[in-house]
């Protein structure tokens, strides 16, 4: 088993423990602290790992992103505000918690479950990733475009409101990707005579903006808002958590990290539709449905283990397909390209070490964001109430323009972060999609070249897509997430506009 | 937020229908490969194409729908001197270098977060260059931005 001999290989290593361990405590602040994201951490700390060895940097970003998913529950408990939107309904019981003064025991519960989730999870991916990269190298150029086909659909209809502006998000990330030189034929493309647009734009600046610059601009409006937290209580008795108290809540976390797991594997649904999907079925299946929303500790636990079981499997299409399936993933990219690793499947073949060294770190994390917030939360919690926003995203702000500058040394990369981070802002204001957009604005290249590379192959044109069973089959997977889509979200409509009547 | 889907929206659509036919006509101006071929001209034209029926279906999900709410113009003033401030910031980093620019960056984007200490301004106007150049330029090695009219480093003798 190559992750033990990863495991040992790490533990023995403290200057690699050393970044793991500090990325357990960013990505929990950051997680905390409404507004701000993991991506967005990830983002803006992308340009630092550019300056160090490829494992460290994806371990410290990877870490990041599982304790900032957990982070997201402090915020939820203690300011009745999700630190990440994944974290939304971890709020629904966790604040009414946090209000009978039962804060730190609602933590605990969260930090306990979201470790057993995200160890679920990683366990799952270590186990099954080996596996499905041995099918995907057995994949051609047409199933991998049908493969791709069907994320673009997945991802720009199922997040969000809006089908049609979801899936314009990824219309547009495809344009973007498009601009540069055509890399067959070296046409140039969408660059208006510029040199510069010559070159592409580049992923890391784009997603800055996105993520880091566009977040700002949405703080703006939330100016003189301030985070006040609910006192998470000294009492012993009401916020020490007894065996007693946790049991019911194992049957929720056993599901919910099977069903944070399942979701995912499919790329672009992320942790937020997870931790919702599981809260409802496990209030379905509770036996005190009635006191879910009220303070129902199970209420916690099930959005929780969901939320961060998510956070293994959505590594899998990155590692084994290339196709990420969060913005984590599409930043993670940025890192393996950033380093010369080639992700795909090949991936098992050229850097197995590397892939197993990246878990053993990544359940290194778990245990590490574990310990930090079973016993400190709270103490995160309070930290974050003392950090001025108006100091703080000021200071985001400037960070961006030099992060997008470290990325190539090029101030027109910076002139691309602004833009994006305002076309970020309006993506958010008008219901677009902007993780749709990125998620998309990567998957492009690959997808045109699996295209381009199918109709070379075919002696019938396009028909290459349908007469081969397992691209028609992935075609059709993407054309049926879009009916039920918009089969769901037309009911919705229909019951707003009853309700509203 | 509402917890409904988004409702369609006429303008939202004429903008992807815009969008979409002018990226369409920059598409089938891309150049043909040597064969002739289209290879270069399908994706962007796919994804132009996409814009407008996605924009159509926009427009087809308004019909009868009463016109959407304006959005909130509050604080759009602070947003557009928050991009004004984007803009000026890396124009005069090409013209005077990381320092000067940063220092004169810093303080504006506390004002408009709505700092209003002005020796705390000050600070900002000294610390925040000094530190980035540190971290990043002197620290990470990343070479700065070096200003074309003027920079504080050649004063400094750095570079």
């Amino acid at each position: 088993m190559e992750i033990f001999a990863a495991l040992a290989s790490v533990l023995g290593d403290p200057v690699l423990l050393g970044w793991v361990f500090l990325a357990a405590i960013v990505g929990m602040i950051v997680g905390a602290i409404p507004g701000l994201t993991a991506s967005a951490a990830i983002a803006m700390l992308l340009p630092l790992t550019f300056y160090m060895e490829p494992l460290p940097a994806l371990a410290f970003l990877y870490v990041i992103g599982k304790s900032g998913r957990y982070g997201g529950s402090i915020a939820a408990i203690l300011f009745n505000t999700p630190g990440t939107a994944a974290s939304a309904a971890t709020q629904l019981d966790g604040y009414p918690l946090a209000r009978q003064g039962k804060a730190g025991k609602a933590m605990k519960v969260a930090t306990i479950s979201s470790v057993i989730g995200d160890f679920t999870g990683e366990i799952l991916l270590i186990v099954g990733v080996a596996w499905i990269a041995t099918i995907a190298l057995k994949l051609g150029p047409p199933e991998l475009f049908a493969v791709y086909f069907a994320a673009f659909i997945v991802i720009g209809s199922v997040i969000g409101k809006s089908v049609t502006r979801g899936l314009a998000s990824a219309a547009l990330g495809v344009l973007v990707a498009m601009i540069g030189l055509d890399p067959i034929s070296s046409t140039e493309r969408f660059t208006f005579g510029s040199f510069d647009l010559t070159n592409g734009i580049s992923l890391v600046p784009l997603m800055i903006g996105i993520f880091v610059l566009g977040e700002v601009f949405a703080q703006i409006e939330e100016r003189g808002k301030t985070t006040e937290m609910v006192p998470d209580g000294d009492d012993a008795a009401r916020n020490g958590l007894t065996w007693a108290e946790y049991r019911p809540c194992i049957p929720h976390v056993i599901r919910s990290s099977f069903i944070g797991s399942f979701i995912g594997m499919l790329p672009g649904l992320g942790s937020a539709i997870a931790a919702f999907v599981a809260y409802g079925e496990g209030k379905r299946r509770a036996k005190n449905p009635d006191d879910w929303g009220k303070g129902a500790l199970e209420g916690v636990a099930a959005p929780e283990a969901a939320n961060n079981a998510v956070s293994g499997p959505s590594m899998a299409p990155l590692l084994t397909l290339g196709i990420p399936g969060s913005t984590i993933g599409a930043i993670l990219i940025g890192v393996f390209l950033i380093h010369g690793i080639q992700i795909g499947p090949t991936l098992f073949l050229t850097s197995r070490d590397l892939v197993f060294a990246l878990f053993a770190c990544g359940l290194i994390g778990i245990v590490m964001y574990g310990i930090i917030g079973y016993y400190g939360a709270a103490f995160v919690g309070r930290f974050i109430t003392r950090i001025p926003t108006k100091v703080l995203y000021p200071v985001i702000f400037l960070t961006s323009f030099v992060a997008a500058y470290t990325s190539r040394g090029n101030l027109f990369d910076v002139y691309v972060m602004v833009a994006a981070g305002f076309l970020g802002w309006l993506m958010r204001k008008l219901d677009f999609n902007p993780a749709a957009f990125v998620i998309s604005f990567v998957l492009a290249g690959g997808a045109e070249e699996a295209f381009r590379q199918a109709l070379l192959l075919s002696d019938n044109g396009l028909m290459i897509f349908v007469t081969r069973p397992i691209a028609l089959l992935f075609l059709l997977i993407g054309l049926a997430a879009l009916a039920v889509r918009v089969r769901s979200l037309n009911r919705q409509a229909r019951a707003v506009a009853l309700e509203d009547a | 937020m509402s917890a409904g889907p988004t409702p369609a929206s006429r303008t939202v659509a004429v903008a992807l229908i815009l969008l979409g036919v002018g990226a369409t006509f920059t598409s089938m101006n891309i150049a043909l490969d040597q064969y002739g071929r289209w290879g270069a001209r399908i994706f962007p034209l796919a994804g132009s194409l996409s814009l407008v029926a996605l924009g159509v279906a926009e427009w087809w999900g308004a019909r009868g729908r009463p016109a959407s709410p304006a959005l909130n113009r509050a604080h759009l003033p602070a947003i557009a001197a928050l991009l004004a401030l984007a803009i000026a910031y890396v124009w005069v980093m090409a013209q005077f270098g990381y320092l000067i620019s940063t220092a004169i960056a810093a303080p504006i984007a506390l004002w408009i977060f709505g700092v209003r200490n002005v020796i705390g301004l000050c600070a900002a106007a000294v610390l925040c260059p000094a530190i980035y150049h540190l971290v990043f330029f002197e620290l990470l090695g990343v070479f700065p931005p070096l200003g074309r009219w003027f920079d504080l480093l050649d004063v400094f003798g750095g570079y």
